[in-house]
């Protein structure tokens, strides 16, 4: 019985090998049966760690095959071989997304300098010219075949961008509070601690029914201001079911809030009230606070400003 | 879309930092073989790319793309990540091109308020595309009954601009803005109340017409039907003499002249701004409401060649909104002496029905106290009148000349100047007996005109009833 089934992975094995086209870049059947292994386990923790090893439930076997059937073999073979330093698998890399990776960097970065940076590091990254213990390390290495290896480039361009984003704005904001007080990171989230807490109790209990996706879909939109056509292709659905389940969620949200301030005591009448006056409440808060901050610093301000004012001036 | 209360937002604000704070620089993000499984750590590990690449193309099963969104829903960073690496092609936003343009949006927050824009503005496009559309049927449907009525009736420019000629033409060399207001009042009175009824209306079919006039590209169809109305107007107010028939008659029109054809591009702008304000399927309404207008139309007749630059100014002037054309009429009444002065040898009058082709061509001038006539633009001059003292001066309206001389001569015809009738004017017993040195034939819609004569020793005489009476100042 084992030993049939070790003939199936075999036979199996051989098929995805073959059809990965893994051999034209020089990686051998073993090798690619490696490969796999370690996506398997990385992605299936049920998995036992050697193939060889007792199989226990034959369904893993199944789950096995077909999660390995749905990979990208062919974009793996490519990315693998690259990341190993085969010439013909880089000629065909460079030939593939070379003229899309810059397409992408400006799509990313919508600057044609900063999408040249973004290109060219990524560049070095996937060549991997950061050796580690003189070994080439190329971040190829990490693609696993899941998602299509475009798609792949484009996240990790995406995420090389955020880091740099980060790290830009995290000093550009430093330097604005220096210049400019705490106004500008402090006054968003403060009104939320000063409204009322039963509201923020009842809200907060509204939001946890959430089904994840649904969170997703709202913050998506509401706070990240991202398009219905963009949320639709994310999660693969329609832009119209996006929208009518946006409507459904804020009606829903807002009566769910309503439910849990009345189970709190509050008359209907008062949650309404609560819910509809809180931006004014909002904005009586920031106004009151600003003018707080503006009053304080205007006493200790007649030396530091000017020195502040030409720091601001000079970014 | 419906909005989310306030409060919401900051709930939704708050949880955020639980997620993606502890570590804003996503350590091991790019490092294989981190797991997703995120139940396992309170501050779960950012989603690998391979994974949020499969996630965005629908290729993750069940339970980890649960876990994933779970991980989107709390963290930012990882959903601008996903938001970022859309394909492009599929959201439809340019690339390479527009990116070109859009220099320097390192903001996130920016770039993506500017594709959002992106993607709204095209059904905007579209909507401003339709309203434009719509808007220049409009103005086509306006313009296009005016169209209709000069193509019935196409050669009516060309007889009514010498028609209202000799009126003006006679009108000696100093004549006063004074002199001309009585002529003015009255249309002016008419033309401000259409003007009202109409304003909105002629507005912008007067822009319209502006614009072909400068581009040169205008068709004359609307001249013509202005100059229709402008000539039923002019016929009317002459009816009671036989000599307004050749206004129903064929074209007498040489093609060869440049001046009238000039005179048309002229009073276009008027004119096509009455062809459209006006029903034109009620004959009875165009003759009602445009008798202003047909006297500031005929106006541009007048002129020459030489001044046709002028009056081309003074046309245009006139499409100033409709509530400025009394204005015109004034300053066109003005200006007719000076195109008098200039001009008088080349005078445009209708001669007769019988003589049709001569009847635009009739040019008067006087030589050596005799009046002359020329019937080919002067090229060649015969005598019309030859009275026993010496002329001095005529003026014209439509077949209507008057010429006056010395010693009180003072001659009239009503054809033309085929006949001749003298006019001995007397107050009482006292007559006209001094020179003749200027006569003006007012027009101010009146039938028939009043001819004022002025003589060497600065009396005025003035007939009201052509010539039969006389008053003297």
């Amino acid at each position: 019985m084992p030993k049939l089934a070790q003939s199936g992975q075999e036979a199996d094995a051989a098929a995805l090998y073959s059809r990965s086209g893994a051999a034209a870049y020089g990686v051998s059947a073993e090798q690619f049966a490696a490969i796999l292994d370690e996506i398997l386990r990385k992605y299936l923790p049920h998995n036992p760690p050697h193939a060889s090893a007792p199989v226990s439930p034959d369904y893993s076997t199944e789950k096995k095959n077909g999660f390995c059937a749905a990979l990208r073999l062919e974009e793996l073979a490519l990315a693998r071989a690259c990341a190993a330093g085969n010439e013909r698998a880089w000629q065909d890399f460079i030939g593939r997304y070379r003229q899309k990776l810059h397409s992408m960097a400006l799509h990313i970065t919508r600057d044609a300098a900063h999408a040249a940076e973004l290109a060219d590091s990524l560049f070095a990254d996937l060549y991997g010219v950061n050796a580690r213990n003189g070994v080439r390390s190329s971040k190829l290495v990490s693609y696993t075949g899941r998602g299509s290896l475009e798609g792949w480039l484009r996240t990790v361009m995406a995420q090389e961008f955020i880091n740099r984003y980060r790290k830009q704005k995290r000093t550009v904001s430093l330097e604005e509070q220096t210049d400019e007080g705490v106004q500008f990171a402090a006054a968003i989230p403060e009104p939320a601690c000063t409204s009322d807490p039963r509201l923020e109790a009842a809200t907060d209990e509204a939001l946890a029914e959430l089904s994840s996706e649904d969170r997703f879909t709202l913050v998506s939109y509401y706070l990240d201001g991202r398009t219905l056509a963009e949320i639709a292709q994310t999660l693969g659905l329609h832009e119209s079911s996006v929208s009518r389940r946006l409507d459904r969620l804020s009606t829903g949200l807002r009566k769910r809030i309503l439910a849990g301030l009345r189970m709190q005591g509050m008359s209907h009448a008062q949650a309404a009230e609560a819910l509809e006056t809180d931006v004014r409440d909002i904005q009586l808060n920031l106004r009151s606070r600003l003018m707080q901050d503006s009053g304080t610093k205007t006493f200790p301000g007649n030396k530091v400003p000017a020195q502040d004012a030409g720091d601001g001036s000079t970014d | 879309m419906t909005e989310v209360p306030k409060i919401v937002y900051d709930r939704l604000r708050a949880a955020r930092p639980e997620g993606a704070l502890p570590d804003r620089s996503m350590p091991g993000r790019s490092m294989p073989g981190q797991s997703i499984s995120g139940q396992t750590t309170p501050p779960p590990p950012h989603p690998d790319a391979e994974l949020l690449t499969a996630f965005a193309e629908q290729a993750l099963s069940a339970t980890e793309r649960a876990g994933v969104l779970e991980h989107l829903a709390l963290c930012g960073d990882c959903r601008e990540v996903v938001a970022l690496a859309l394909p492009t092609d599929l959201l439809a936003i340019p690339t390479a091109a527009n990116a070109e343009t859009e220099a320097s949006a390192i903001p996130a927050k920016s770039r993506w308020s500017w594709l959002s824009s992106a993607h709204f503005a095209w059904p905007g496009l579209r909507w401003a595309a339709l309203a434009a559309g719509v808007a220049v049927a409009a103005v086509v449907l306006l313009l296009h009954p005016g169209k209709l009525n000069q193509a019935t009736l196409p050669s009516a420019n060309q007889r009514v601009a010498p028609a209202a000629d000799p009126r003006i033409a006679s009108s000696p060399v100093e004549s006063s803005p004074v002199a001309s207001s009585p002529v003015a009042s009255s249309p002016v009175q008419q033309l401000t109340t259409l003007a009202k009824a109409d304003e909105t209306r002629v507005k912008p079919e007067l822009q319209m017409s502006k614009k072909f006039k400068a581009g040169q590209a205008a068709s004359p169809l609307p001249a013509q039907s202005g100059m229709l109305l402008a000539g039923n107007k002019t016929g009317s107010a002459q009816a009671d003499k036989p000599s307004a028939v050749p206004f129903g008659g064929p074209p007498a029109f040489e093609p060869g002249e440049s001046a009238p054809r000039t005179v048309t591009e002229s009073v276009q702008v008027a004119a096509a701004a009455e062809a459209v304000s006006v029903e034109p399927s009620s004959e009875d309404t165009l003759l009602a409401r445009n008798p202003a207008p047909a006297i500031e139309k005929a106006k541009p007749a007048l002129s020459e060649p030489e001044v046709i630059g002028q009056q081309n100014n003074q046309a245009a002037y006139g499409a100033a909104p409709a509530g400025l054309q009394s204005r015109n009429v004034m300053s066109a009444a003005k200006q007719s002496p000076s195109s008098n002065q200039t001009l008088a040898r080349q005078r445009a009058v209708n001669q007769t029905l019988a003589n049709e082709t001569l009847a635009n061509n009739v040019t008067w001038t006087i030589k050596t106290g005799i009046l002359q006539r020329s019937l080919d633009s002067g090229q060649s001059w015969q005598n019309a009148l030859h009275a026993d003292r010496p002329l001095l001066c005529y003026a014209g309206r439509g077949l209507d000349i008057w010429t006056g001389g010395q010693a009180g001569t003072l001659f009239h015809s009503s054809d033309n100047g085929l006949t001749w009738v003298r006019v001995q004017p007397s107050v009482k017993t006292y007559g006209l007996t001094s020179d003749v040195t200027r006569i003006d034939i007012h027009d101010n819609l009146r039938d028939p005109v009043e001819i004022v004569v002025f003589t060497s020793n600065h009396e005025i005489w003035s007939s009201a009833d052509g010539g039969r009476t006389w008053n003297k100042k």
